[in-house]
Order: structure tokens, then C-alpha cells, then sequence
């Protein structure tokens, strides 16, 4: 219906006003031109360019290099082995933040009235705390003499764990990263999500029950397919959110661990650029994240426009 | 261009104008010429900017440079800015390179200054004003960092040192009743105190900045250079034999985990807050870790803090000894201050800095705890234990290779990695071999 | 035999408020409503320790037993912290405008490039769109110098609109897209027929549409909010003076150890305590809001 009325219109207004669009869109072109056109456009000369401290300084001019900075990516082994874990850290974090974020929506929509509250406000608190003050609390739970989690586990009986280094190893490294950037990211997932799901008619509920369908029908029949839009959109941002995850990263590793075995790319390009001065290198690697996101999100803007078509 | 600097200088020079006019009653502030020509050369009048780093430099210090400055250069005007340490690199590698609006003079990390020297980010320090702010008198590792191509650029601004705290409780207890002689006996009594809840010495694995002075101390050295090409010599022989040591002495005497940083050591020798004991009987840490070790007491502002070690026969302190006697070379912590090769005010920059390396400044540094550039004032340091021990150490201190890739180096936490690797049990011949070939190339900026 | 018992159970339910007998769907509500209250614990325990952190003495803050009550509480932190030298008040302002001016910037713009791409169908609208999708893909890492240059040539370094002009476009991007299905679900004909029964175009603008854009420009504002609020590299060379710092370069200030003291964390605490408290009031208003306003959009897009 909407969809039919909404085009209507539009044959309306094209008759009557076809410059009205590109007028109401100056400013945000503009914004975007201002703010982000001249950086972008120097990040794609730089990668393709031999630029580094030296240039920055102007002591030296920039050379074109070619495709070599982005060539690196590929024939270096750091490098390769960067993206691959970045990859897979990016799909596991999505993956757990939009599950956790649906489970507790879920969760909110089936609980007494007091017990939402008190969720609500526990993922607000979490959602609003500064990345750096975060990730030193997690940091200090973690810790291998002083920390909480390591106290409990030895409380527990697993005395195996007193003076636990959760840093020390890849696999555990990853695992509190991953504690870390879920425990901040599904604040905004499962508020969006619960937000859908109010929207979910109860009577519809209902009748689906009455006429026999069980719980896992009723998830998946009734409540998936009308919060699915949703869901795209929080998963979309968490892949491009979690494909660039630096500042959780970066401060985690001033705890001690191993550097080399524990960067995802993100790091790799501040280290590049910040600390071996290769800008163009960088650059060469921002760009590719970007086709890299292109890539992985490419299902569901390829669903986007076609929605946008029909 | 002279515009946008006016623009972006608003804000700050308003502050410092404010500042100055208190300080000395308005007399020639604000006039656009100097009615006399001093003798450092005609400067044209402008507002200057100095950049200091953390809170180190204290605030009387800087309010005596703003104060004395301003009293030197009618019609000028000192602005300083405090950045910080975390987030330096990125501010002056945007900052320096503009024309525009660089800082006049920066303070800068030693072992960040040969890197941005080697670019020209600095503005040469000429042999006759390198003679005028100390000449030979000033800390010579700190110079040698700020030189290139046998010209001078970053001087030394101030330098601290490390040594040794250590719990004589417990060293006594232990049956050890004097501080090790040799570096030899300092390993062999660490290994000695070390039980399954106490480290003899609470070293962590990845802690490279204390554990070079293993390698120091061996006659080893991290790199050699030859005219300007680098070489990294991990696999020296002294350089392998202090690695080795150091690795030996990590098994036998440290419970931390290989991938600990230097990272509040103080906590390892400090009894627990609810009584529990120490888990560290030796650490070696900057002199400022002094305030972070003792006993529990309240001050006066009625805050809970750590007295400071005032029990002496419970908390004392030694220098870390050579191998064959005497004070092993430390690693050096400290800064160095820089004028900009953009600053737009030169002259007086260079003014700015005659005051930091005059003897009033010097000894006030000395007295704020900070050791002084120029090795004439030390003595203003004091004379407690403390204040000895810090000159003792640093007078035998080193500093890591003034390569220009050296910030890369560190940057890339290489040197991080190798010490992890090491105080994992690797062989120290073949990771040296390995990361030889992987550091070369990096210090000449590759 | 998921069919047979499954029916008693929703019958019994809605009798069950009357009779107040523990069937197994209340007892499961009251089990669930009990794991979500864990949960809330469990996510706000790291919160607790902060703000817990922020009330101890430095010298307190490792031992070997947690202490999880408040039991040698300081003020000392906050003292030094709100004190009119610590720097924290010009930061506040600071942070306070630059945080305010984008997020006018981006739900104006924002909303003005919604309006286009939902109610007009024109050349160069599809290129539009997924240029908006791609923009937000690019890392910031390294942009930074570029950005630097940029401003310091314009003269735009240590001021509000410098930043918030870089700050706008980061997120300009993804409102006008959350913004277009709102948009695209209020009827233009509603606006109409409200020109019919005498308003102006803009009355009718005001009256009706506005309303019921609400909750998107919630929704928007406070992504907005919280983007500007927290970003801090950008602003680490585009504010290089000291005078100029927003609240998270100010935070910073804390974070590094040097050759005369270490870091001191219960302040970095009191400091993250402080920074949070602004954006949790402002939450606390718009809340409510916001989620709707995310989601309805969402869904009608």
C-alpha cells in the first residue's frame, strides 16, 4: 500500500519540481565533499605512492610506486595472516553481538515489567561507559594477580587459574577482545531489536499458538521474518564496525601480549602509518578494507537495492 | 599562511598575553618593536610556542619560562602546551611538517628524536649556540640522539634513571644481608629468593627497556652504525652473553608472565592493601616509583598513600651493579627539546631555549627531581640516597641506537616480541640471527 | 503432542492472573525474569567497578582480595578532577559544542537528503545511495594527516566548526539512510491535505509531518551524540592546542606514565565516570524514544 501511494506522489512531484532533489541534497553532498573529499582523495593518491616521514616533512617528494604498497598485502606473510584473523574476528564478534543482542530482546519481551527496567538500564550504563575506561576495567577483571574473574575461578575450585594470564595466547587474547567488544556493541543491538519486536502483534502471538504452533515455529515463522529488516541493518553495522575495531585492540595489548599474533587490520594500518611511517602502505590497506567490506556486505546491499527498486 | 596562524593562535595567546601582562605590569608587552635591540640578534616580536609533554615539567617551571621569557623579549609572548606522551607521534607528524602552525620548540622523547631528525623536522642547533646552551657540559647519549650527519638538532632536556628497589626485609629473612657486588651476584641472589608466591626479581618477560642493560652491562650493543648505515648486532657475542644471562636469570627469578610489560612493579613489592604479603622481593623501576612504594599511610590532604618508603630497613634501594663491580649502563629514560625547522619565530625560539639551559632553570630542574641537561647541576638534585643513586646510574646510562628507523623499531614492539621469545626459553643464538635480519632494515628506515 | 500441550497452557494463562496459581508459563516468566536480572548484573558489574574505581584511593586499587563494596570510599578523585585548573570544564564545553553543532548539522542535512531520496525518484540516485553505503566502510586510521592538512589550510585547526564538519560527514552517511524510511513511510498526501484545509506548506510541514518524524531525528541525534561525544582521533590533530581538548583528549591526558609518575587509575576512572554521566543523562531522556524511533524506521524502509 505504502509502496503504491509513495510512488504516486513522486510521479506528482517529478512532473512538477525536478530540481527540487538535487537541491535538498546540496548541503549533504556538500558536508560530505568538506569533510571527507579531500582526505579520501589524498588517501588514494598516497596509496600509490612511496610516502613516508621524509615526504611528510617534505624533505623528500613522494614517487609513484604503483600497485606495489597494495601488493605487499598479498605477498606479505604478516600481512595475509592479518586480514584472515581480522576476518574471522569481525564474523565471530557480529555474529555473537546480533545473537546475544536478539536472545536478550527476546528475553525482555518475556520478563515481568520491573525485570526490563533493570536490563535496560544495566545495557545503557554499558553502551554509555568510554572505550578506553572499558577496556582498563576489563582489563584490571582480567588481570592475572589482582583480577576478579581469575579470584572467582579460584573460589570456584578451578585453582588452576590463580595467576592465570588471560593475555598471554592468541586464542585468549581473542576470547576477552571478543568479551569486551560484545559486551559494548549489544547494548545497541538489543535495543534496536527489542524496539522491532514491540512492533510484533501479540494477538498474531497468540492465534499462531492457539492453532498449534510451538515456540521454535513461532521464532522462526512469526518473529524472524517481521524483525529481518532490522537485523540486516545491526548486522551490516557490526560487520563494519567490528572490521575496523582498533582502540579495544590497541589498548588491550598494553596489557602485555603478544603483539605480532594478536593485530587485526585496523592496528596494522596505524602501526604502518604512525610507527614505520609507511603512509602509503597505509593508505594502500585502508582501501583495501573498504573493498574487503564492500565484499562481505555485498548480500545485503544487493538486497537493499532491490527492495529499493520494487 | 600568516593568517591561519593568527586564527589558530587566537585562543591560546589570549591566555598567555593575560599571563604575561600580570607577571610583569604590562611594561613593553604589546608593543609591536622592541625600543632596544638585544644582543641574541634583532627579533622580530611574535608569539612563541612551546610544547611539553605529560605533567613532568612542574607548573612553577613553566611559569618561570613564561614569566622569563616574556620579561627577555619585550612584546613577546610564550604559550605553553601540555601533550601528551600516548598521542605525541601522531600531533608531530601533522603539527612540525606545518608551515603554518608548527610549535616553536617541542620536547620530544629520546628515543623518538632521531627519527624526526633524520627528516628535517629541526632546526639545526648552529656549534656556537650548541657551545652557549653547555657545549660539551650537557648529557652526551641524550646529544648524540639529536645529532645527524655531524650537526646538531634535538638537545637534552632533562633525563631520569633506573634502578633497583627491594625489600631488605625479605632479602635479610633470606639470609642475604648486602647488596650484590657484581651483576653475577645479583642474579645468583635474586634466584635465591624466588619461591612459588615471591619473584627473587619481578621482571616481566616482554620488558626490554630493563632488560637491556643485561646487554649493556656485557659490553654488548643493540646496533652499531657505519657512516649512516645501521647495523642491528643482537648477535654479537657480548650481546648474546648478556641476552643469555638475562634469560637465565627470568627462569630462575621472575613468576611473571613472559608477555608482562613494565607495568606498576611497585604492586609486586608492596604488601597487599589487606595485609597480604609482597610477591615480588626486587624490582627495578624509574626513581619516581619511590612514591608508589612503602607502607599505607594518609597525607596531609587526608588521601591514602604509600609513604614513600620511609621504613628503610623494610624498603631500600642499590644500583644495578656491573659485571665486574661497579654500576651496570641502564636504560635512560628522559627527553629531548627541539626547535622546529617551521617555526616561524626562530630567533626567538632560540631565546626560549638560552633560558631553559640557564643555570636557574638547570637547577630547577634538579630540584623538581628532574635530572638536569647540563652535568654542572646535578648537584641541585640533592643529596639523599635517591637523588646519589639516580646520578650514580645515570652518569653509566645508555640509550637505545639514535637510528632514524629506531621509533619503528620500537613502534612495531619488535624488541618486545625478541624478549618474549627469549624469556620463553628460546635459543638466543638463532632468535638473535632472526631478528638481526628483520631489525636491519627497519633502523635505516626500509 | 506439542499441539495437546501447548493448549491448556494458553488457556490456563489467561485465567491464571485471577487465580494466582504457579502454572508453568508463570513460573517460567518469574525463572526468566530472574535471568534477566543476572544478566543486568553481569553487564553492569564492569560499570560498578569503574565507577567503584573512581571512589578508591590510587594506592587501594590492586589487592589481592576485590573488594566489592565501597568500603574506604574517596572523594579525592572527583575533588582534584572538578578543580578549576584540572582542565575539565573547558573540555566539557568544548565537547559540549562540538557534540551540539553536529548533531543540528547532521539532522539537517541529514534530513534534507532523506527527504530527497524518498519522495523523488532522479538520475544519479542509486549512485547516491551506495556512494552513502561505501563512504562509512573506510577506516579513519589513516586519514588523519590528509585531515590535518585540510583544516590547517582553511584555518579551521583548535575550532568547533573544523571538527564538526569532519564529524558531520563521518555520520551524515548512515542517518540519511536511517532517516529515508521514515520519511519514505509518511504519506506526502497527509501533507497535502493539510494544504487543503488552509495550512501553508510550511504549517503543514510543522503540524504534520515533523511529528511524526520525531523519533527518527531521536534515533539520528543520538548516534550522532555519541559519535561526536566519544571520537578522539580526529580531534587529536585537529584540536592540537591544549586549550582546545574535548572531553576524551582530555581523558587521555591521564593515560600515560612518564619519567616523574606513573599513571594514576583511580583518576582515569573518575575521569571516565565524569565523561559517562552526560551521555547517560541524555539516554535517560530520549530512550524511550530512540529505540522506537531506530526500528520503525527500519522496518518501513
Amino acid at each position: 500500500m505504502a509502496t503504491i501511494t509513495a510512488h504516486g506522489t513522486q510521479e506528482v512531484r517529478q512532473r512538477r519540481k525536478p530540481a527540487a532533489p538535487y537541491l535538498l541534497l546540496i548541503p549533504a553532498v556538500a558536508v560530505l565533499l568538506l569533510g571527507l573529499g579531500y582526505p579520501v582523495y589524498w588517501q588514494i593518491v598516497t596509496s600509490f605512492q612511496e610516502f613516508g616521514l621524509a615526504q611528510q616533512f617534505g624533505s623528500a617528494p613522494p614517487t609513484f610506486a604503483g600497485l606495489d604498497n597494495y601488493a605487499r598485502i598479498f605477498s606479505d606473510s604478516t600481512a595475509f595472516a592479518v586480514v584472515v584473523r581480522s576476518i574471522i574476528f569481525c564474523l565471530v564478534n557480529a555474529g555473537l553481538t546480533v545473537i546475544l543482542g536478539l536472545a536478550f530482546a527476546l528475553l525482555m519481551r518475556a520478563v515481568h515489567g520491573w525485570a526490563k527496567v533493570v536490563l535496560q538500564i544495566a545495557l545503557l550504563l554499558a553502551w554509555a561507559t568510554p572505550v578506553i575506561a572499558a577496556v582498563t576495567v576489563f582489563r584490571w577483571l582480567f588481570n592475572d594477580q589482582y583480577g576478579v574473574i581469575n579470584w572467582l575461578l579460584v573460589k570456584m575450585g578451578l585453582t588452576g587459574f590463580r595467576g592465570h594470564v588471560w593475555t598471554a595466547t592468541p586464542l585468549s587474547f581473542f576470547l576477552v577482545a571478543t568479551i569486551i567488544i560484545v559486551w559494548m556493541s549489544v547494548p545497541f543491538v538489543a535495543l534496536s531489536l527489542f524496539a522491532g519486536l514491540t512492533q510484533v502483534n501479540d494477538e498474531l502471538l497468540e492465534a499462531a499458538r492457539i492453532d498449534g504452533a510451538n515456540k521454535t515455529q513461532i521464532l522462526w515463522r512469526i518473529i524472524m521474518p517481521l524483525v529481518r529488516p532490522v537485523l540486516a541493518i545491526v548486522l551490516l553495522l557490526q560487520i563494519i564496525w567490528d572490521l575496523r575495531v582498533f582502540a579495544q585492540i590497541k589498548l588491550l595489548q598494553d596489557a602485555g601480549a603478544p603483539i605480532a599474533e594478536t593485530n587485526l587490520l585496523g592496528n596494522f594500518i596505524y602501526d604502518l602509518g604512525m610507527n614505520r611511517n609507511n603512509f602509503g602502505g597505509a593508505a594502500a590497506v585502508a582501501i583495501f578494507v573498504l573493498l574487503l567490506t564492500v565484499v562481505l556486505s555485498a548480500p545485503y546491499v544487493r538486497s537493499l537495492l532491490k527492495e529499493d527498486e520494487s | 599562511m600568516k593568517r591561519n596562524r593568527l586564527v589558530a593562535t587566537t585562543v591560546a595567546s589570549t591566555i598567555t598575553l593575560a599571563l604575561a601582562l600580570t607577571a610583569c605590569g604590562g611594561s613593553g608587552t604589546g608593543d609591536a618593536s622592541s625600543p632596544e635591540p638585544n644582543d641574541t640578534g634583532a627579533a622580530e616580536a611574535g608569539n612563541i610556542t612551546l610544547w611539553l609533554n605529560g605533567a613532568d615539567t612542574p607548573d612553577d617551571l613553566r611559569q618561570y619560562l613564561v614569566d622569563t621569557f616574556a620579561k627577555e623579549n619585550p612584546g613577546s609572548t610564550l604559550t605553553i602546551e601540555e601533550q601528551s606522551w600516548t598521542d605525541l607521534v601522531p600531533k608531530l607528524t601533522t603539527a612540525l611538517a606545518d608551515k603554518a602552525n608548527s610549535p616553536d620548540v617541542v620536547e620530544i622523547g629520546n628515543t623518538q628524536a632521531p627519527t624526526f631528525t633524520a627528516v628535517g623536522a629541526f632546526r639545526e642547533i648552529t656549534p656556537d649556540f650548541f657551545e652557549e646552551l653547555g657545549g660539551d657540559n650537557l648529557l652526551q647519549s641524550f646529544v648524540a640522539a639529536g645529532d645527524f650527519d655531524g650537526k646538531h638538532y634535538a638537545m637534552p632536556y632533562y633525563f631520569g634513571s633506573r634502578y633497583m628497589f627491594y625489600r631488605k626485609d625479605l632479602w635479610t629473612a633470606a639470609g642475604i644481608t648486602e647488596t650484590p657486588k657484581t651483576l653475577a651476584d645479583f642474579v645468583d641472589d635474586v634466584k635465591k629468593l624466588r619461591t612459588d608466591d615471591l619473584s627473587g626479581f619481578a621482571i616481566g618477560g616482554q620488558d626490554w627497556r630493563n632488560g637491556i642493560s643485561w646487554v649493556f652491562a656485557n659490553g654488548g650493543e643493540l646496533a652499531t652504525v657505519d657512516g649512516t648505515e645501521w647495523t642491528s648486532t643482537l648477535s654479537d657475542p657480548n650481546t648474546i652473553k648478556g641476552l643469555e644471562q638475562w634469560q637465565d636469570m627470568f627462569k630462575g627469578a621472575s613468576n611473571l608472565p613472559t608477555t608482562a610489560k613494565d607495568d606498576a612493579y611497585w604492586d609486586f613489592i608492596n604488601d597487599g592493601e589487606d595485609g597480604s604479603p609482597a610477591t615480588g622481593a626486587t624490582i627495578m623501576a624509574p626513581a619516581w616509583a619511590r612514591w608508589s612504594i612503602g607502607d599505607l599511610t594518609t597525607n596531609d590532604e587526608g588521601k591514602t598513600v604509600r609513604d614513600g618508603m620511609a621504613d628503610d630497613t623494610k624498603f631500600d634501594i642499590f644500583a644495578l651493579p656491573g659485571v665486574d663491580g661497579g654500576v651496570a649502563p641502564v636504560f635512560a629514560g628522559g627527553s629531548n627539546i627541539a626547535i622546529s625547522a617551521n617555526s616561524q619565530h626562530p630567533q626567538l625560539a632560540e631565546n626560549l631555549m638560552r633560558i631553559i639551559f640557564s643555570p636557574e632553570y638547570q637547577k630547577m630542574l634538579g630540584g623538581a627531581g628532574l635530572g638536569p641537561a647540563n652535568s654542572e647541576y646535578v648537584s641541585s638534585l640533592g643529596d639523599d640516597k635517591f637523588a646519589t643513586t639516580m646520578i650514580e646510574t645515570a652518569q653509566n646510562s645508555k640509550l637505545t641506537p639514535a637510528a632514524p628507523g629506531w621509533a619503528a623499531v620500537e613502534g612495531a614492539n619488535v624488541y618486545e616480541e625478541l624478549f618474549q621469545k627469549i624469556a620463553e626459553g628460546g635459543d638466543v643464538t638463532a632468535l638473535a640471527k632472526e631478528y638481526d635480519a628483520k631489525i636491519t632494515p627497519m633502523l635505516n628506515g626500509k | 503432542m506439542t499441539t495437546v500441550a501447548t493448549r491448556p497452557h494458553a488457556h490456563v494463562s489467561q485465567a491464571a492472573p485471577r487465580r494466582r496459581v504457579l502454572t508453568p508459563r508463570r513460573i517460567g516468566k518469574w525463572a526468566l525474569s530472574l535471568l534477566a536480572v543476572v544478566v543486568a548484573v553481569c553487564w553492569a558489574f564492569p560499570v560498578y567497578w569503574m565507577v567503584l574505581s573512581a571512589f578508591t584511593p590510587n594506592a587501594l586499587l590492586r589487592s589481592t582480595t576485590p573488594r566489592f563494596l565501597p568500603t574506604r570510599g574517596t572523594l579525592s578523585n572527583f575533588h582534584y578532577l572538578l578543580q578549576s585548573g584540572s582542565g575539565f570544564w573547558p573540555a566539557l564545553r568544548m565537547s559540549l559544542s562540538v557534540t551540539l553543532l553536529t548533531v543540528v548539522l547532521v539532522l539537517v542535512f541529514a534530513f534534507l537528503g532523506a527527504l530527497a531520496i524518498s519522495r523523488w525518484r532522479f538520475k544519479g540516485r542509486k549512485s547516491f545511495i551506495l556512494a552513502v553505503l561505501f563512504i562509512q566502510m573506510l577506516p579513519a586510521e589513516g586519514l588523519f594527516i590528509a585531515q590535518y592538512k585540510m583544516l590547517s589550510s582553511v584555518g579551521l585547526l583548535n575550532n568547533v566548526i573544523g571538527v564538526s564538519v569532519i564529524y558531520t560527514a563521518a555520520v551524515v552517511p548512515f542517518t540519511i539512510w536511517m532517516l529515508r524510511g521514515f520519511v519514505a513511510g509518511i504519506p506526502a498526501e497527509l501533507e497535502e491535505a493539510a494544504m487543503v484545509d488552509g495550512l501553508s506548506r510550511t504549517q503543514a510541514f510543522m503540524r504534520i509531518t515533523l511529528p511524526l518524524l520525531a523519533p527518527g531525528l531521536v534515533a539520528s541525534g543520538v548516534y550522532a551524540f555519541l559519535q561526536a561525544w566519544n571520537e578522539f582521533t580526529v580531534a587529536l590533530v585537529a584540536l592540537p592546542s591544549q586549550t582546545s581538548q574535548t572531553l576524551p583528549l582530555w581523558l587521555r591526558t591521564f593515560m600515560s606514565a612518564s619519567a616523574s609518575r606513573g599513571i594514576d587509575w583511580a583518576q582515569v576512572m573518575a575521569a571516565s565516570t565524569l565523561i559517562a554521566i552526560p551521555v547517560i543523562v541524555f539516554f535517560l531522556f530520549v530512550q524511550g524514544r530512540m529505540t522506537s524511533g531506530l526500528v520503525s524506521g527500519a522496518v518501513k524502509g
